[in-house]
């Protein structure tokens, strides 16, 4: 069954490619990385994706997941999917470990636009697991480190036992990210901030707003009022992308179930430039 | 810091940036500046305190004593924050413990100066009283967001049955 | 764009004629040709489709009597083959199938294998297809058959079919295809169009294909007469549409009105009972679910028509987005007439009129989008 050239997606749209479990790194209670590798070597060597793209992933007789890629190792040969445990999906691959096999297909969703974003600040805006998504973004960010301006992330928490990714921070922060962590509740030993995410975009400093983008992810509310803090801190809202989950199952844009207006979240987005989808997105139950 | 100082300073941060130029210094007037070394009170909760302050340099972090519990953080504040705000509204006893979290510098406002001043003068009142609002409405919409605890683990899904 | 039906590239088309007494040949050479034949048959008090080997299994001498939330068949006076218009069925449940496997694993030695299930349906020849439906078809061509990504299940069953059209020679109260300029002429995506008169029926050929098959039949020349007859047979559908659909501005009138009392209006008659989904032409939306056997060893993921009304159509992250009817009716209606074009630079409705006959609580489409025009935002 023939494959695009530098994607696991074969002519029929429904039809997955095998892919074993390599290694799985613990996140979170409930969190962890999977790191993937196809079992074809030749369409593991070519396959590609941009940051914030998804796969669908597969386990016969259970059913698909739509899963961020959080990274591309290199190193090991493996694609990075860092998973919450949330429905039958995500449980049952909870279960499976190190040579696991299941399938993927994909990539799948638009992307982060850093293409379009050279010479800019560029302002990640994360909550909870939505940090999975960016993180692709900061890496490029970090291999193409000429082509943008500040880069900085702003990201938030239940509790500092919740950070994502936290053994990385010091790593970014050397190789030049602005990170500002907060909780929505402290806990001993944790002198950070506490509040809310919209809190760090009032107070970033320096902001130079014409010059900035701003990439959003994580729940919608906190998403929604991150917008309003970066407009009233003069972002326009052409300088805004936000991720937005829906109801994803084909990811192909047949299976109607992902619409929001008329966007299909799958194949129109799930990253949208938010004064594209501010509209509907404001219609409570759309 | 002379007056001239403090206005300039006040003309910097969120909470005052907005006001007429002839407001900042007649708060000036009232105020002074104070500097607070990381892990240093600013106030301690149910005690009373008569200053308004508003974050200059630093990070402030608010305690709430709870019984069983301890000391509960409740919420960082940083530069153009407002703190202690129960000194001009209420009776001045202080609803959380600050502390610092870094080494701090804050404009500290003669709470009882600035009320004679809001009698005296109701539209120096209505538009520090203005502000006030305006930044507990931006404090009290990120505590609904805290409290709406929107990163808490999804519940499993429990069909609760169409309407 | 419609594939298979490769259009003729000849300005003139000839009208031939085929008598009633040879059609009964042309059933026979169909199916001997492989192809499985579709047609309009009677079952359970309606007109649906079905395999059609006999010209007695056509509801010859029956019409149709539709209304919102109505739907009867009674005797005609004549013995027309296909006096009457549209049922329950519609040509997508074959291109569209109701149930189909999309693809399967089996768990071998070396771990999962993923394959096609291979499509065994013989290709179909649809006969009594009315020009809503062909415009239907051609709707839901480029939902299926777009340039990203393609179901395999839809191109090949669309290819290999032969559509043999019917012109309506009446409307019923329901219909509005006039509204949405997609008949009730047939003018293109068919093989063979055929306009019934008293003994025979008139032909037009739509397509190399459809001139094959026809050139293997006994016809004869249609005479002036014929030809006028059936102009006068086509017409008699045009007069007696009296539903209309105003579309002026429409894309933008349903999605600048979402929060509309319409809509909450609307929801305390609908019941989201899903029927308007299922007898809709071009509804397309659909859920996998996985069917393993007893050992586990082998899964086939089977598709299965899904509807926006079902209440958890919309579930993500422990909720419903659509969780009121309110909701669930303003999806629909605004993705039929409004967002469709933004999707797929055409609108989602025909004019076919089901969703009215079939609605047990005869909402009518036309009525709600009136009403939104007549106090909008």
């Amino acid at each position: 069954m023939s494959v695009q050239a530098s994607s696991a997606i074969a002519e029929n749209p429904w039809l997955a490619q095998s892919v074993e479990i390599a290694a799985v790194t613990p996140e979170l209670p409930g969190v962890a990385t999977y790191h993937l590798r196809f079992r074809d070597a030749g369409l593991n060597a070519r396959y590609r994706f941009r940051p914030g793209q998804f796969n669908m992933l597969y386990l016969p007789g259970v059913g698909e997941s739509a899963i961020s890629l959080s990274a591309a190792n290199e190193n090991s040969g493996t694609w990075d999917h860092t998973i919450r445990v949330a429905g039958n999906v995500t449980r049952t691959l909870a279960g499976l470990g190190v040579g696991g096999e299941l399938a993927l297909r994909g990539p799948y969703g638009t992307c982060w636009p850093l293409d379009e974003c050279a010479g800019a600040d560029v302002i990640l805006v994360a909550g909870g697991i939505g940090l999975a998504p960016l993180r692709p973004a900061i890496h490029t960010c970090f291999a193409e480190r000429k082509r943008f301006g500040r880069t900085t992330l702003l990201y938030g928490a239940r509790s500092p036992d919740m950070l994502l990714y936290r053994r990385d921070y010091d790593a970014w922060t050397d190789r030049g990210l602005n990170l500002s962590a907060t909780v929505d509740r402290s806990q001993p030993g944790w002198s950070g901030d506490v509040g809310v995410v919209p809190l760090l975009v009032d107070r970033l400093r320096p902001l130079t707003p014409a010059n900035s983008v701003m990439f959003l992810c994580g729940p919608e509310v906190m998403m929604r009022y991150n917008v309003r803090s970066a407009l009233e801190r003069g972002l326009r809202r052409d300088q805004i992308w936000v991720s937005l989950e829906r109801n994803m199952q084909c990811a192909v844009g047949l299976c109607g179930h992902c619409q929001l207006g008329p966007a299909f979240v799958c194949k129109d987005g799930p990253i949208f430039r938010y004064d594209k989808i501010e509209r509907f997105l404001n219609v409570e139950g759309l | 810091m002379d007056v001239e100082s403090v206005v300039y300073v006040l003309s910097k941060l969120r909470f005052s940036e907005p006001l007429p130029g002839s407001m900042l210094v007649r708060i000036a007037a009232l105020a002074e500046m104070r500097g607070f070394p990381a892990h240093s009170i600013l106030f301690r909760e149910n005690a009373d305190n008569d200053r308004l302050m508003i974050v200059a340099v630093g990070r402030v972090a608010l305690d709430m004593q709870v019984p069983g519990r301890g000391e509960v953080r409740i919420m960082s504040v940083g530069p153009g924050d407002m703190l202690a705000w129960s000194a001009l509204i209420g009776e001045g006893r202080m609803t959380t413990s600050a502390v610092a979290l870094e080494d701090t510098q804050v404009v500290a406002i003669r709470a009882r100066d600035a009320l004679l001043l809001c009698e005296s003068d109701p539209e120096f009142g209505y538009h520090l009283m203005r502000q006030v609002a305006q930044a507990l409405a931006n404090r009290l919409v990120a505590t609904r967001l805290q409290l709406l605890d929107l990163f808490a683990e999804s519940e499993p899904f429990i069909r609760q049955g169409p309407d | 764009m419609t594939a298979g039906a490769r259009p003729r590239t000849s300005p003139e088309i000839e009208t031939l004629l085929l008598a009633k007494t040879d059609f009964q040949a042309f059933l026979d050479q169909l199916w001997q040709g492989g192809y499985r034949v579709i047609g309009p048959t009677i079952a359970q008090q309606a007109i649906v489709y079905d395999e059609v080997r006999r010209v007695e299994d056509f509801p010859r001498g029956w019409t149709d009597e539709q209304s919102g939330g109505q739907y009867r068949l009674k005797r005609r006076d004549d013995e027309a083959w296909f006096g009457f218009v549209v049922g329950p069925h519609s040509p997508k449940r074959y291109f569209f199938p109701p149930q189909v496997a999309v693809a399967q694993a089996d768990r071998t030695a070396t771990g999962w294998q993923f394959s096609e299930v291979p499509d065994q349906e013989p290709p179909y020849a649809l006969l009594g297809v009315r020009a809503c439906e062909l415009a239907a078809i051609a709707v839901q061509d480029r939902t299926f058959i777009n340039e990203q990504y393609v179901d395999p299940i839809y191109r090949r069953r669309r290819e290999r079919a032969l559509i043999v059209a019917v012109n309506c020679t009446q409307a019923a109260s329901t219909c509005f295809c006039t509204s949405m300029n997609t008949g009730p002429r047939c003018t293109k995506g068919f093989d063979l169009a055929l306009t019934e008169l008293p003994d025979s029926f008139a032909v037009e050929v739509g397509s190399d294909r459809g001139a094959d098959v026809l050139s293997t039949l006994t016809t004869t020349a249609a005479s002036e007469v014929e030809l006028q007859q059936a102009e006068v047979a086509r017409q008699q559908a045009v007069d007696q549409i009296t539903k209309r659909l105003d579309t002026k501005d429409i894309r933008d009138l349903l999605l600048g009105n979402l929060e509309h009392p319409r809509w909450d209006e609307v929801a305390t008659r609908c019941l989201s009972c899903t029927n308007c989904t299922m007898v809709c032409p071009t509804c397309f939306c659909s859920s996998v679910k996985e069917v393993s056997d007893l050992t586990g060893d082998h899964v086939q993921r089977e598709r299965e028509w899904d509807t926006c009304f079902n209440w958890d159509f919309s579930y993500m992250n422990g909720g419903v987005v659509r969780n009121q009817i309110r909701s669930r009716y303003r999806q629909w209606l605004t993705h039929k007439l409004a967002s469709w074009i933004d999707q797929f630079d055409v609108s989602g409705c025909v004019g076919c009129g089901r969703c009215i006959t079939w609605c047990p609580v005869a909402i009518d489409l036309t009525e709600e989008v009136a009403a939104i025009r007549e106090t909008p935002a």
